[in-house]
């Protein structure tokens, strides 16, 4: 077994999971070999500094201290929200909402085909009812 | 009730109960946040701030993950953010740190019992040296890493987290290992026996 396979499966023969037979040839080697010896006690230690930091307990206040920070920033929110804003940002939105369908309403009206009402046909407007003769003139016959 | 129902609760004002996500997965965050800062202090700040993020950030939370898996990617993106502030530490504060770590790493193994490595004391020059070695490696590696070693997640958990394959974890893994090895290596000399 040479150096680079060694190293490689160094993890595996520290955590057991090797075969019987690789675990033999990797132990041949580390009797053998300074270097890669080396490297497997600072694998271990490794692996020993990763455990202890594992089970190192987290602060078992931090749920009170999350809890106290969160209501103290709703707070801070509350606050810096100032009475007209929560007013007049309310309005805002409503008389927007507002000017967006009249103008809605508007620009439908533009579109629809003008109609006929206040516009004379040319014929009838060459026609004076003041000096027309009465009907009832031609009913007496 | 299940995870969801309590998130909708909490949305709708009941802030209360977010305090029941602190407790069941606080040690999962810390855990986490130590796999990149290695320092308990640290840590616990950097919990409290991921859970603080979390509480500000649910309603942008879509329920598609588990909550874990999300609250996972909280953790590991303000670590990264923390670590990266750490590294703007003056160049010659990094220099000397640099050397300290080097200079211990031999003396760690002579002064120790090596013999029998369930008895090496673990010191504060310890995490220092391992932290050396871990922030030297990309983020991505240094990520699966943690994720791997300090969560104990599979690499289907992990690839959850990294929103990336589990064929990409496990490369990146075998390369955060290979890169490792020759970062602590001892002055490796490559004898092919």
């Amino acid at each position: 077994m040479n150096c680079q396979l060694c190293q490689e499966n160094l993890e595996a023969y520290q955590e057991g999971r090797l075969s019987s037979g690789m675990t033999t040839q990797v132990e041949s080697h580390l009797k053998t070999c300074d270097s890669c010896k080396k490297l497997s006690e600072i694998q271990i230690l490794v692996s020993r500094v990763m455990s202890v930091e594992k089970e190192t307990d987290a602060d078992p206040f931090l749920a009170t201290r999350v809890m106290a920070q969160i209501e103290r920033l709703d707070a801070e929110r509350k606050e810096n929200t100032p009475l007209g804003a929560r007013i007049l940002r309310p309005s805002l939105i409503t008389l927007s909402l507002a000017a967006a369908v009249l103008f809605g309403i508007m620009l439908g009206n533009l579109s629809r085909p003008a109609g006929n009402y206040g516009k004379v046909p040319l014929e009838l407007a060459l026609i004076n009812d003041a000096s027309l003769e009465s009907v009832d003139i031609l009913s007496l016959e | 009730m299940n995870e969801n129902e309590l998130i909708k609760l909490i949305l709708q004002g009941e802030r209360d109960k977010f305090r029941i996500f602190v407790e069941k997965y606080q040690q999962l965050v810390f855990r986490t946040c130590i796999g990149f800062v290695h320092n308990k202090e640290d840590a616990d700040d950097l919990t409290q701030e991921v859970f603080i993020q979390a509480y500000q950030s649910l309603p942008d939370f879509k329920m598609k993950s588990a909550f874990s898996t999300w609250l996972y990617r909280i953790a590991v993106n303000a670590s990264l953010n923390k670590v990266r502030k750490s590294a703007g530490t003056s160049f010659i504060q990094r220099l000397e740190s640099f050397f300290i770590a080097e200079n211990k790493k031999n003396s760690l193994l002579t002064a120790t019992d090596t013999d029998d490595p369930e008895n090496i004391i673990i010191k504060k020059e310890h995490s220092q040296w391992l932290q050396k070695a871990l922030d030297s490696l990309p983020e991505n590696q240094r990520t699966a890493i943690v994720l791997s070693k300090y969560d104990d997640l599979s690499q289907k958990e992990i690839a959850e987290v990294m929103n990336t394959t589990e064929g990409a974890v496990e490369a990146l893994l075998q390369r955060a290992k290979k890169n490792l090895r020759e970062k602590l290596s001892p002055g490796r000399e490559k004898n092919n026996k």
